[in-house]
C-alpha cells in the first residue's frame, strides 16, 4: 500500500543494471528478480547488488522476516473495480488462486490484464509493525497515566516516572511555550503526547536488530503531517474564526493585492507539512542506509578484514542514531506546536491580554 | 536519454548535493556558533536560545531537504 520511493528507486536502479548484465549474462537479473522476495538469504547475491538487497531491506514486503528468517507471511486484501475483494491468507494461496501474481517490483498485478488492481490493502510488514508499536506505545502509556493517578503527591516509580519525564517536559516546554494558548495548549496535549511517542517508538522500534523503522516510509511520515495539517487548520478556524483565517490567507496585504497573495500563502501552508513529511523520512532513511552500506562493504568485498572497521563505524552511526531518535520525534512535536502558534497568531494572545 | 545525458544527470546531482550540503552546513554552524555565544553571554536564556536555534536549524534543514529531493530525483531518473 505504501510506495516507498527507494524501493522503486532501487527497482528502477535495478532495471538500469540488468540492462548492463543482460548482454553479458541474464542469471544475475533471473537471481535478483527471484531470490529479492522469496529470501531475504545474501549469500549467492552476486556483489553488484549487494547493496541494492540491503537497501531493498528497508521497504514494504508481504512476509514478515527478522533477519533473513521468513517468520510468516501477512494477509493480501486487494480490491478491484471498487466493488469485488479478494482476501489470502498468505502468498501461496495468491499465487495459487490464479487471479493475481507480482510484477518485478513486487506489487500485486492481475494474472490476466497484468494490471495493478484498484486498491491494495494488503498488510504489509511495516503495517504490522506500526499496530505492534501502537499497543506496547497505549500499554505503556496508559499503565503511566493509571500509576500517575494513583500515585497521587507520592514521587513517581518506574514506568511513571520515565514518562512523567517526557510529559511534562513536552507539556511546559515544547507545546505551553510555543502554542502561547494555555487552553488551545491544554486541550491539544493529548495528540501531541500521542504524536510524540508515537514517532520515538517507531524511531527505537527501527534500531532493535531486525526490526523495521515505519517513520521510514514516506507514507507514514505524510500520514503524519497530513493530520498535522489538518489540526493546525482547524485550531486557527475554531479559535480564530473563519473570517480571520481568511483574513491571514491575505497576509496583511491590501485586497488588490489577493490575487497574488492568496496562491502564495496557500503555498506556504502546504510547504509546511511537506517539510515536516521529507525531514522525517528522510532522516529516518538516511542513517539506515549509511548504517546498511558499512554492512554492505563485508558483503561487497566478501572478506572479514573490513569488519574491524565496518563494526566500528556502525557502531558510531547507531550512537548518532540513537541521538536522531530522540530528536527528530521532538523536532516533529515542536515545529507542529510552532505551526499551530504561527497559525493562531495575534488571537492567542489577546487571549492572555483578557486573563 | 544519451549516455552523457545520464552522465550530466549523475554528475549535477553529486555537485548539487555538495553544495547544498556546504550552504546548509556553513549556515547551521553560524547558527549553532550565535547561539552558543548568546547562552554564554547569558546563561539564564540559554533554555530559549537553544529551543529557538532547533526551529531555525529544522527550518534551514528543510531547504536542504528539497534541494537533496530533487538531486535525488535527477539520479534516479
Amino acid at each position: 500500500m505504501y510506495t516507498i520511493p527507494a524501493e522503486n528507486l532501487l527497482a528502477d536502479q535495478s532495471e538500469h543494471h540488468k540492462d548492463a548484465h543482460d548482454t553479458s549474462s541474464t542469471s544475475h537479473s533471473d537471481a535478483h528478480s527471484s531470490s529479492a522476495h522469496d529470501s531475504h538469504d545474501l549469500s549467492n547475491v552476486p556483489k553488484e547488488q549487494v547493496f541494492e538487497h540491503l537497501l531493498g531491506e528497508l521497504g514494504d514486503h508481504h512476509g514478515l522476516y527478522w533477519g533473513p528468517y521468513h517468520i510468516a507471511d501477512l494477509p493480501h486484501m486487494v480490491y478491484t473495480n471498487g466493488t469485488e475483494f479478494y482476501y489470502y491468507p498468505n502468498t501461496k494461496a495468491l499465487l495459487e488462486s490464479g487471479k493475481f501474481t507480482f510484477d518485478k517490483k513486487h506489487q500485486i498485478i492481475s494474472t490476466a490484464t497484468q494490471e495493478k488492481p484498484w486498491f491494495d490493502l494488503s498488510i504489509t510488514n511495516l503495517v504490522f509493525y506500526q499496530w505492534v508499536v501502537m499497543l506496547i506505545v497505549f500499554f505503556v502509556l496508559i499503565t503511566a497515566g493509571r500509576k500517575a493517578k494513583k500515585a497521587k503527591g507520592d514521587a513517581p516509580k518506574g514506568v511513571h516516572n520515565l514518562i512523567e519525564v517526557v510529559a511534562v517536559y513536552i507539556r511546559d516546554e515544547v507545546v505551553m511555550q510555543n502554542v502561547g494558548s494555555k487552553k488551545v495548549g491544554e486541550r491539544l496535549m493529548p495528540y501531541f503526547l500521542g504524536l510524540f511517542f508515537f514517532i520515538l517508538g517507531a524511531n527505537l522500534f527501527g534500531l532493535l536488530p531486525g526490526m523495521h523503522t515505519y517513520t521510514g516510509a514516506i507514507g507514514v511520515t505524510a500520514a503524519l503531517a497530513i493530520t498535522a495539517f489538518v489540526i493546525i487548520n482547524l485550531t486557527a478556524i475554531k479559535e480564530a474564526g473563519i473570517k480571520a483565517w481568511l483574513h491571514h490567507l491575505l497576509g496583511g496585504a491590501p485586497a488588490w493585492l489577493a490575487p497574488i497573495m492568496i496562491p502564495i500563502e496557500i503555498v506556504g501552508l502546504i510547504t509546511k507539512p511537506f517539510a515536516l513529511t521529507v525531514r522525517l523520512f528522510a532522516n529516518m532513511t538516511a542513517g539506515h542506509i549509511i548504517l546498511l552500506s558499512l554492512v554492505g562493504l563485508i558483503l561487497f568485498f566478501k572478506s572479514l578484514v573490513w569488519a574491524p572497521i565496518a563494526v566500528s563505524f556502525s557502531v558510531f552511526i547507531y550512537f548518532l542514531e540513537l541521538l536522531v531518535a530522540f530528536l527528530q520525534a521532538y523536532i516533529f512535536t515542536l515545529l507542529t506546536a510552532v505551526f499551530i502558534g504561527l497559525a493562531l497568531g495575534d488571537h492567542a494572545h489577546e487571549e492572555h491580554a483578557h486573563h | 536519454m544519451g549516455e552523457l545525458a545520464k552522465a550530466m544527470a549523475y554528475l549535477s546531482a553529486g555537485l548539487g548535493v555538495g553544495i547544498t550540503v556546504f550552504g546548509v552546513g556553513s549556515g547551521i554552524g553560524r547558527l549553532a556558533a550565535a547561539a552558543l555565544e548568546a547562552a554564554s553571554r547569558q546563561p539564564e536564556a540559554a533554555g530559549d536560545a537553544r529551543t529557538t536555534m532547533i526551529i531555525a536549524a529544522a527550518l534551514i534543514e528543510g531547504t536542504a531537504l528539497f534541494a537533496i529531493i530533487v538531486c535525488i530525483l535527477l539520479a534516479f531518473k
